[in-house]
Parts: C-alpha cells; sequence; structure tokens
C-alpha cells in the first residue's frame, strides 16, 4: 500500500517557481528519502502534503485520503519535524509536549518521558532558555510522542550534535521496525544514504531522479582516479560512460558506468603513475545528475 | 477546548492589564466628581467658555454633565479609546501571532482544521473581552456609587457601559478579518493605534462639522450617550449595522484563513 501518493502536484508562488508536476509515491514501511539543494522544493511538497499551503494543481493523497480534504483526520497519524523548530517562548518543555499531546486524545505521557530520556532533554526548562540542538529535541519528541504512523521530517538534523544524530537516527530506525513509514527530506547526502531504501531527487521544482537507493549505490558506478607521468590530452578519457571527467595536472578523475573492460583498455594504453578504482558515495552521483540536468 | 484554554491562559494578563487600566482612568475620573458636582456652577462656565469647536469634538454637552451619567458618559470616551485598542489588539493578534512567532507549523500540522483554530481563538478572544466587560463595569459601578451625590439609574449606567463590548467586538472584527487579509503582519500595536486613532480623529471631525455621513464611518459614533441617556435605548439602525459588520467580517475571515497558504519561516 502507498501511505503517500503525490499526483502532477505543481506550486506557483505568483511568478517565482514553487514545483511543477512533482508526481511520487511512498510506499508503507519504508524509509523515504527526498533529496534536492536548498531551495529545489523539498519544503514546498512537504507543506502541500501537510496542507499548509494548498496546491496550484495536482493532487496528494495520505493513507489513500486527499490531503486537503481530510487534513485534520490524517494529521491524526502524522508526525512533523521541521527543520528550523519554533515553539511557544513561555512555555515549559513539559507543557509544551502536553499541549502537542492534548490534540491526539490518547495518553502520551510515557511516550513523552521515555522519548526525553533517549534525547536526553530537560523538561522542566522554558522553551526560550533552550539552545537551538535542545529546541530541536523538543522538536523530536514532539513529532513522534503520539507514536504516527507516518513520520515526516525536513532537514531533521541540523542543530543537532553528532551524539544526537545517532540517537535520532536509532530512534526512527526502530519506528521504522514498528512499520512507521519516513519521508526523510535532506540536503545532507550522507544522512539520506544512510537511512533511506529509496530516494526522490528534486531540482529547480521538478523531480529528476526517483531510484532505489540501491541502484544509485549500484556497482555500475566506478570511481576513477588516475596519476600520471607524462601528459595526455584531454579529451582522451572523453568516451561513452564516463562523466564528470576532470583533469588536474597529472591527476585525472571521472566516474565511470558501463563496460569495465573498456576502460581498462583505454587505460591501459597510457603510462600510468597510480591507480585508484573506488566506489562513489551518493553526493558524488547526485552531482553528476546535477550537472547532466543542468 | 484545548485551544481555546492555552489561548485563554496565553490572554490572561494582557486582559488584566487592559483592564487595570480602564478601571485607572474611571477611578482617576470618578474621584473628581463630587468636587465638579459641588462647584457645577464654576465647571459648566469654565466648559461653556471653550471654544464652540473643541466643545463638539469632546462631547460635551453642558447641561448634564455635572450629573453623575453625564460626567461619566463625558469621559467615557477615553476608556471607549483605551477599550477600542484592546479590541483591535486582539483581534490582530489572535491569528497573526503564530505566523510571527513562527508557531504556525505546530498548531497546523496537529489534527485539527482551520475552522477549529478559528473558533477556538474566537471564543478565547469573546471571553476576553466579556471579562473585561464585567470587571470593569462592575469595579466601575462600585466607585460611582461611593461617589454619588445623587441617585442614577443602574440600567443607563450598564448601558452606557456596554457600549465599550460593542465597540470592542467591532474592532475585535476588523482586526482579525485584516490579520487574514495581510500576508504578515509585523508588528500588532502600530496598526491597531492607527485604526482606533484614525478612527478617533474621523469621529472628531465629523462631531465637528456636525456630518451625519460620519456616524455610519466610525464606530466610536455608533453610540450615542446623550441619546442612550435621554431614551434608555440604544439606535437599532446602528445595532443592526454592527451585527451586520461582524457577521461580515468573520465570516470573510473562516473563508480566507481555511485557504490561507501558510508559508515557510
Amino acid at each position: 500500500m502507498d501511505v503517500i501518493e503525490i499526483k502532477n502536484l505543481t506550486k506557483n508562488y505568483g511568478k517565482s517557481r514553487g514545483i511543477i508536476d512533482v508526481s511520487f509515491n511512498v510506499e508503507e514501511g519504508e524509509i523515504f528519502g527526498f533529496i534536492g539543494p536548498n531551495g529545489a522544493g523539498k519544503s514546498t511538497t512537504i507543506r502541500t502534503l501537510l496542507s499548509l499551503i494548498s496546491p496550484s494543481s495536482g493532487s496528494a493523497k495520505i493513507f489513500g485520503k486527499d490531503c486537503r480534504e481530510f487534513g485534520p483526520e490524517i494529521k491524526k497519524e502524522i508526525g512533523y519535524l521541521p527543520s528550523e523548530v519554533f515553539y511557544y517562548d513561555k512555555m515549559k518543555v513539559i507543557d509544551l509536549l502536553n499541549y502537542s499531546a492534548s490534540f491526539y486524545k490518547k495518553d502520551c505521557s510515557k511516550r513523552i518521558k521515555e522519548l526525553a530520556e533517549i534525547m536526553d532533554l530537560d523538561l522542566k526548562k522554558r522553551i526560550d532558555d533552550l539552545s537551538f540542538g535542545n529546541k530541536k529535541k523538543v522538536g523530536i519528541v514532539q513529532g513522534l510522542l503520539h507514536d504516527p504512523k507516518l513520520i515526516i521530517l525536513d532537514e531533521p538534523t541540523s542543530g543537532l550534535d553528532p551524539l544526537m544524530q545517532q540517537k535520532f537516527f536509532d530512534l526512527l530506525r526502530e519506528e521504522n521496525i514498528k512499520g512507521t513509514t519516513i519521508l526523510f527530506s535532506s540536503h545532507i547526502l550522507s544522512e539520506v544514504q544512510k537511512m533511506c531504501s529509496r530516494v526522490a531527487i528534486i531540482k529547480e521544482g521538478r523531480i529528476i531522479k526517483l531510484e532505489k537507493m540501491s541502484t544509485l549505490k549500484d556497482n555500475n558506478y566506478k570511481k576513477f582516479k588516475i596519476e600520471i607521468d607524462t601528459s595526455i590530452d584531454k579529451n582522451y578519457f572523453k568516451i561513452k560512460g564516463v562523466n564528470n571527467l576532470s583533469v588536474k595536472d597529472n591527476v585525472i578523475t571521472f566516474l565511470f558506468k558501463g563496460n569495465i573492460n573498456e576502460i581498462m583498455k583505454k587505460i591501459s594504453s597510457v603510462d600510468i603513475a597510480n591507480l585508484y578504482i573506488e566506489e562513489p558515495d551518493l553526493e558524488e552521483i547526485f552531482m553528476h545528475y546535477y550537472e547532466k540536468e543542468g | 477546548m484545548n485551544i481555546f484554554i492555552h489561548e485563554l491562559k496565553s490572554a490572561r494578563k494582557p486582559t488584566i492589564i487592559w483592564i487595570c487600566s480602564m478601571v485607572a482612568i474611571s477611578l482617576l475620573f470618578l474621584s473628581i466628581y463630587p468636587g465638579i458636582y459641588n462647584d457645577a456652577e464654576t465647571f459648566k462656565k469654565t466648559l461653556a467658555s471653550f471654544p464652540d469647536a473643541v466643545k463638539k469634538a469632546l462631547g460635551l454637552s453642558i447641561d448634564n454633565v455635572t450629573t453623575l451619567l453625564g460626567f461619566y458618559s463625558f469621559f467615557f470616551m477615553y476608556i471607549m479609546l483605551c477599550g477600542a485598542v484592546q479590541g483591535m489588539n486582539l483581534g490582530l493578534g489572535i491569528l497573526s501571532k503564530e505566523t510571527r512567532d513562527k508557531t504556525a507549523d505546530f498548531l497546523l500540522t496537529k489534527p485539527v482544521s482551520r475552522k477549529q483554530i478559528m473558533t477556538a481563538k474566537l471564543m478565547s478572544a469573546l471571553v476576553s473581552l466579556i471579562v473585561t466587560n464585567i470587571v470593569f463595569t462592575a469595579i466601575s459601578f462600585i466607585i460611582a456609587s461611593a461617589v454619588k451625590q445623587a441617585s442614577f439609574s443602574a440600567k443607563i449606567f450598564v448601558m452606557v457601559s456596554l457600549t465599550l463590548f460593542f465597540i470592542q467586538l467591532m474592532l475585535a472584527a476588523l482586526g482579525i478579518f485584516i490579520s487574514v487579509a495581510a500576508r504578515k503582519i509585523r508588528s500588532v500595536l502600530p496598526v491597531s493605534l492607527a485604526t482606533v486613532f484614525g478612527f478617533f480623529v474621523i469621529s472628531m471631525i465629523g462631531s465637528i462639522l456636525g456630518d451625519k455621513a460620519v456616524r455610519y464611518i466610525t464606530p466610536f459614533k455608533y453610540f450615542d450617550n446623550a441619546y442612550i441617556i435621554k431614551n434608555a435605548s440604544y439606535e437599532t439602525v446602528f445595532l443592526v449595522i454592527e451585527f451586520i459588520f461582524i457577521a461580515t467580517a468573520i465570516t470573510a475571515s473562516y473563508i480566507i484563513y481555511s485557504r490561507k497558504d501558510i508559508h515557510a519561516v
């Protein structure tokens, strides 16, 4: 079953671009990555899902129900964590969390305590006395305290130190094992790489790639780094399957996808000093998409 | 219900402050009332020597200014001014503060509809205004009874006091409408002060010129205290206009708010 179905979603902000014809589905129980640089339209898509903004055209469904029409009903089962968290400054953390829980008509007090303990959050402090990172922790507890079936994260890790990030990711994995679906939006690829099973890449308001993480990282892609002693023609390695080619002094780097023998033959006819062949990380694959599409 | 209670809690402090300031004005004026009563002739003479325009602008009717109700309705103008700012602040702020404080994302991603949010907030604003008016009127009435020099009609006292509530309701409705129609309100007080004093100046100019049409424009002119004292009733036409105005503004606000895009911070 698809938890999120987005079909041809378009949002115009007057003259400026929002998102154009965005379509993708998120299946039940998966951690779905949504990546793209700042301003690409990640937040716009998410805010439409949460019916904070209304689409210009197209539709978005969560749990099979239209986001706009059934907003309040759907949101019972959604936990949302924005990139920047803001709460009522004068409230104490515990009062804020209780206020948040009061919307869900179930007893969340036990879960609040559990989560606060995991995230090492002081419940007695006032919100405006908290640091950015601690506010973020409030956001995490606030987003998870009602055991939602769908967690939507919009650049969730900013402000968290690495230890807390790790705890947070562990928490998410635990939730995921329990069957919770997670939509994880980020511009930091390594965290998406760590967490997600599938990704959608968005650029300038359009989805440019929708793929399984495993396919993206597929062995088809190899990262080559060649050091040579002599100088060669800059375009020597410009053959089919080579991307992101760069020749700097005596160092040549590129990504290769295709028949490995062909490139080996090409390399063997050059006098090389050193050769590195590595698995590219997602960032490099990602940059490759960006450059090609752009 | 939880939003309603949350709103009431956050409205508690400003409401108490507004009540105190209005009671203070009332106390200040009423405490000099015995002196004015005892020296009525001199007071009237002084007032009579004011230029006509000033008298009209202040809404003075010299004949009954030395009766308690006459005096009360004379200085009630300042109470109304104060209360109008309170009403306008409340209306302007109640929804826009969520955007300003960036808490809109929190509230609007909860399982409640925009209509429910609006209703809860309207109700809490209404309750703050009702509390303000009950407390203010009760305390003023006690002070008035303490300083009275002759008996006065409690009914008319309450009727004059109630005009505060009517004006607050109107400005609160206007405030809510402006706050949902505007994309963002950076600061509430300048907008409400400008609006309230704008209306006030219009009403003063209207009084000086004696222009009837002005009465329909500014809420300060909807309730003529001299008329209320004389007839022990409000002018129906203005009550109807007020009702229509509020109903329209609130309905429009519901519609606009439920469609409004809430932008990222």
